[in-house]
């Protein structure tokens, strides 16, 4: 097919040259004529699903401190510090780099309770870097039911061990009992001097959490 | 000098008696040039603008919406203010004389081909008889502007793009002169206002495109050639591709880009203009009928043509040229480009003998008939 | 008649042609030029990535090309060998960015070749459906880059709003739009929302319309096929020499696809039932295996792409998409090599493992490096301007290239 071109293809070729020119302009000027299908961003947004793999948040009072997120991660970005108080934490820290983060989501599928997510919003606009290092937390220390939870459990034991030390102490009772009533309403002066503590940190925690 | 010269008489008018005659036609020039400049930075923006929004539009989007409110009309002022502001840069070695005059040569041989148009009836900046072949001429001078350029850049790029342009070019004044042999044959006059006043009536069947069944091959021709000419698409290697820069511009920036770029827009509603003219009816349309009929009355002297018929037969010239800017850049958006040596076998091998073969079959027609 | 004499000055060589009847002496001249490189640099406006290839060219005549990789170069094979097995999917991803799905499948199904573990049939219908569109949107992105480099703008952007239907779908499905870690080993990561399949067959629908006017205004249009027909010619035996594939080897004639002839997943039972063909080319409209030839046939595989996306539709039934995995995934011990159909070419993963958490080796075969290779053979003896043109044609990507 090659070589000197021949009268017939000569003819050909201005044929197509003309009409396929003709055809790629009636499909260019239909789009000329329809509305534009971009939108004005940023004053309009196009809707985002709810899959979105976007800037993550935490339910923080779900979450446990296992690591598993921090161990799925493939770059290391989430690194968490909390103090435990019995079954109860004390957050420190929860924070995620999103210097390293690649948005791959493997760290919301290993969570046992469920408790990072990935949300819908993208914008991460800044001229700081230490802007981009978020932490996920939405109060740092512990959280109000939590800390109830912690004194009670710290009453129930000394209650337990108040209890246990009773059973033991009324046997000697009965030898001393000038001096060990004194010792049994020490023992239970105490749990209730502590109880009045509790209550004092109780409302002192209501006033500071207020 | 005699007819259309309003400035002419107004500024001897008021010229006080000791300032000779010589001054007030200068003076006569300066104002012809300036509004003439005015214009044509005017048609650049405008220009402009209208090729980011058909460009957008074409491809689904929409262009600039921002600067100044309603569709973006102020960005090409913007645009403009911009390149005014930039750094007037001159390459090491480069040529500084030749450099400094390429865009002026370009910009002015544009210029000086607009002026042989009537731009109303009654208003235009030289009545010149030969009109079309003086047109001609001028916008071929854009040509030593190119390669003054592409020479003064001392860049390989820039002559190389600057001597592919230059070929270009000069294969392509053969079919454009060719096909418009066949209007002018028809016509039977180089004078633009004539060719443009013999279309009238018939609400368009006189116009010179349907006088010879030959005549709308000339036109497509005519056409082709003159995106060759203005180096737009499919015809655009020497601005956008030649070996991955700009070509013959790329050492430019800031106004002198910018003369450069009003060259490329001025050329493109010239070409328009010329076909307006000689194809498609010049000043003439049923608006231009009508306004005629409620101005002017049946007969009346050209040169007393009142200022609303004037009006109106320029915006109707105007926008018959505005539709030839407006599918050229349509065509831009919808063609790929043509590699430097199927352009030149188009030119010589496809343009030129078809165009002859137009212009043999038109006169045979026109001797018949 | 007086002998032939030959004068040399420096480059220029004199050689005496014969005396003429007048007396003088009639001189033929040559001159040897030096041949010139031209460096197609990193950095390009046509977008194929952070590739230089080294064109030796005599005027306009190209006479040497030599690709130069490595701009691009991550380790990501090395960091296989550092990252837990399901942790190493996001890097799949990010190779051949423009189908990761592809990436993430050719993965996944190298590891389960190791792992005894069944398939849930859903998954692997959805595997299907996700890697098939993604090969949409490759070759949307080809076609459109494509025209860009032979200066048509407005195809490309065509193809964008296509893709961005295609990506919103995958949003839809896996919450991002180009390096999804959707398809995990075992099946993949989450269900297909409600809804969705109806979402793809509706762009099916809406594609197959669209996809004519891509052909009419690209791919049929006269200075297009005078810009690629003829263009880069790659004979079918060169192809074979140097180990092409995927769509590269088939617009040379050699009809071949691992879909259909050493089939994975569903395909195996779609090439039975014959629900799609393998696409070739043929030298319609200039030499076989030309450019021209390598656009039609990634064009025409848009369609055959829809074909298959719509057979998956009718055949998937609901069930799980995620089969057997432990917790904490420890590959048995073993080697596998796994090839799939890339948009691109034969993608392969040589998976070693010695039964731990960590891969031992994880080997790539990217099919543009080797796709790449064939620009040595076919460049010289073209013209410098259809350069771009081939480049563009052999459809790299550099991320695949580089790793």
């Amino acid at each position: 097919m090659r070589g000197p071109t021949t009268f017939r293809q000569y003819l050909r070729n201005v044929w197509d040259g003309f009409f396929t020119t003709l055809i790629g302009m009636r499909i260019t000027g239909r789009y000329l004529l329809q509305k534009p299908i971009t939108v004005q961003y940023p004053d309009e947004r196009m809707p985002i699903p709810d899959r979105y793999r976007g800037i993550h948040y935490l339910e923080q009072e779900k979450c446990i401190n296992c690591l598993a997120c921090a161990r799925a991660c493939p770059i290391d970005c989430i690194e968490m510090d909390a103090i435990r108080h019995g079954k109860e934490l004390e957050w420190v820290s929860f924070t995620l780099d999103y210097q390293k983060c690649m948005f791959c989501e493997l760290c919301v599928y290993p969570c046992p309770k469920d408790c990072i997510h990935m949300s819908t919003e993208y914008t991460l606009v800044s001229t700081d870097r230490s802007e981009f290092v978020h932490d996920l937390l939405s109060f740092k220390g512990m959280a109000r039911d939590a800390r109830v939870r912690m004194r009670e459990a710290e009453k129930k034991k000394a209650e337990k061990v108040a209890a246990k030390k009773a059973v033991a102490a009324p046997a000697p009772a009965a030898g001393t009992e000038g001096a060990k009533p004194e010792e049994a309403q020490e023992a239970a002066a105490e749990p209730a001097a502590a109880d009045a503590e509790a209550g004092a940190d109780l409302s002192g925690d209501e006033e500071a959490q207020a | 000098m005699e007819h259309g010269n309003y400035v002419h008489s107004l500024l001897d008018g008021v010229a006080p008696d000791w300032v000779p005659g010589w001054a007030v036609v200068v003076s006569t020039a300066a104002v012809g040039v300036a509004l003439l400049i005015a214009f044509v930075a005017v048609l650049a923006m405008f220009s402009v603008w209208l090729e980011r929004k058909v460009s957008g539009h074409i491809q689904c989007r929409y262009g600039p919406m921002y600067v100044g409110g309603w569709h973006g009309w102020a960005q090409s002022l913007a645009d403009a203010l911009k390149l005014l502001m930039k750094e007037d840069l001159v390459p090491i070695g480069a040529d500084r004389v030749l450099f400094v005059v390429a865009p002026a040569l370009v910009l002015g041989s544009i210029f000086g081909a607009l002026v042989a148009f009537p731009f109303t009836p009654g208003f235009f900046f030289a009545d010149i008889d030969l009109g079309i072949f003086f047109i001609l001429g001028m916008s071929a001078l854009t040509t030593i502007g190119v390669v003054m350029a592409g020479w003064a850049s001392n860049s390989k790029w820039s002559l190389y793009g600057a001597m592919r342009e230059a070929a270009q070019v000069v294969a392509y004044e053969i079919p454009l002169g060719i096909s418009l042999l066949v209007p002018l044959m028809v016509a039977g006059t180089f004078n633009l206002l004539e060719a443009s006043q013999m279309q009238a009536g018939w609400f368009g069947m006189k116009w010179l495109v349907f006088q010879n069944p030959f005549m709308i091959p000339a036109a497509i021709l005519f056409f082709t050639a003159a995106l060759a000419e203005t180096k737009r698409a499919p015809f655009d290697l020497p601005e956008a591709e030649s070996e991955l820069v700009a070509g013959f511009m790329t050492e430019y920036s800031g106004l002198r880009w910018s003369f450069f770029f009003m060259e490329e827009y001025a050329a493109m509603f010239l070409m328009s203009l010329v076909a307006a003219v000689f194809f498609f009816g010049g000043f003439e349309s049923p608006f231009t009928h009508l306004a005629q009929r409620a101005f002017v009355g049946e007969t009346a002297a050209v040169a007393d043509l009142p200022l609303l018929y004037q009006l109106t037969a320029g915006v109707v010239l105007f926008a018959k040229a505005l539709f030839g800017v407006f599918v050229m850049m349509w065509l831009r958006w919808t063609l790929p480009r043509l590699r430097i040596d199927q352009v030149m076998t188009m030119g010589y091998k496809y343009l030129t003998p078809l165009a002859l073969a137009c212009v043999l079959a038109a006169g045979t027609w026109e001797a018949i008939f | 008649m007086s002998e032939a004499t030959t004068q040399q000055h420096g480059n220029i060589t004199l050689r005496e042609e014969r005396v003429l009847p007048s007396g003088e002496r009639e001189f033929m001249l040559d001159v040897r030029t030096s041949d010139l490189e031209v460096n197609m640099g990193p950095q390009h406006p046509a977008t194929h990535g952070v590739m230089r290839i080294l064109i030796r060219t005599d005027g306009e005549l190209v006479t040497g090309a030599q690709p130069h990789l490595g701009y691009l170069h991550r380790c990501a094979e090395k960091i296989g060998e550092n990252v837990e097995w399901l942790q190493y999917l996001p890097y799949t991803d990010r190779y051949d960015y423009l189908a990761a799905m592809n990436n993430n499948l050719g993965y996944s199904m190298a590891v389960e070749a190791l792992m005894p573990m069944e398939i849930p049939r859903r998954a692997e219908m959805i595997r299907v459906i996700c890697a098939e569109l993604n090969r949409i949107g490759s070759h949307l992105i080809m076609f459109g880059t494509y025209g860009m480099d032979l200066g048509a703008f407005t195809p490309f952007l065509y193809a964008f709003r296509e893709r961005e239907w295609m990506m919103a779908l995958f949003e839809k499905i896996c919450g991002a739009r180009l390096t999804y870690s959707y398809i995990r080993i075992g099946g993949v990561f989450n269900d297909a929302p409600p809804g969705w399949l109806q979402e793809v067959e509706h762009f099916c629908d809406v594609f197959e319309e669209k996809h004519k006017e891509y052909v009419d205004l690209l791919m049929l249009n006269h200075i297009f096929v005078k810009r690629t027909a003829h263009v880069g010619v790659i004979r079918p035996d060169l192809g074979l020499d140097f180990g092409l594939t995927g769509p590269m080897l088939r617009a040379s004639g050699i009809d071949f696809d691992l879909r259909r002839d050493m089939p994975y997943s569903v395909y195996g039972e779609m090439a039975a039932e014959g629900a799609f063909r393998v696409v070739t080319g043929r030298g319609e409209k200039g030499t076989l295996g030309d450019c021209w030839d390598r656009f039609y046939v990634r064009v025409m595989e848009m369609i055959e792409s829809i074909k298959i996306v719509r057979w998956c539709l009718a055949n998937i039934e609901d069930g799980p998409v995620i089969g057997d995995v432990p917790k904490v995934l420890k590959v048995p011990p073993g080697e596998a090599y796994v090839g799939i159909e890339n948009p691109r070419g034969e993608l392969g993963h040589y998976v070693v493992s010695d039964g731990g958490k960590v891969a031992k080796r994880c080997r790539v075969r990217g099919p543009s490096f080797c796709n790449l290779a064939v620009l040595e053979a076919i460049m010289p003896g073209t013209l410098l301007a259809d350069s771009i043109a081939i480049i563009g044609s052999t459809d790299v990507v550099i991320g695949e290239t580089d790793r």
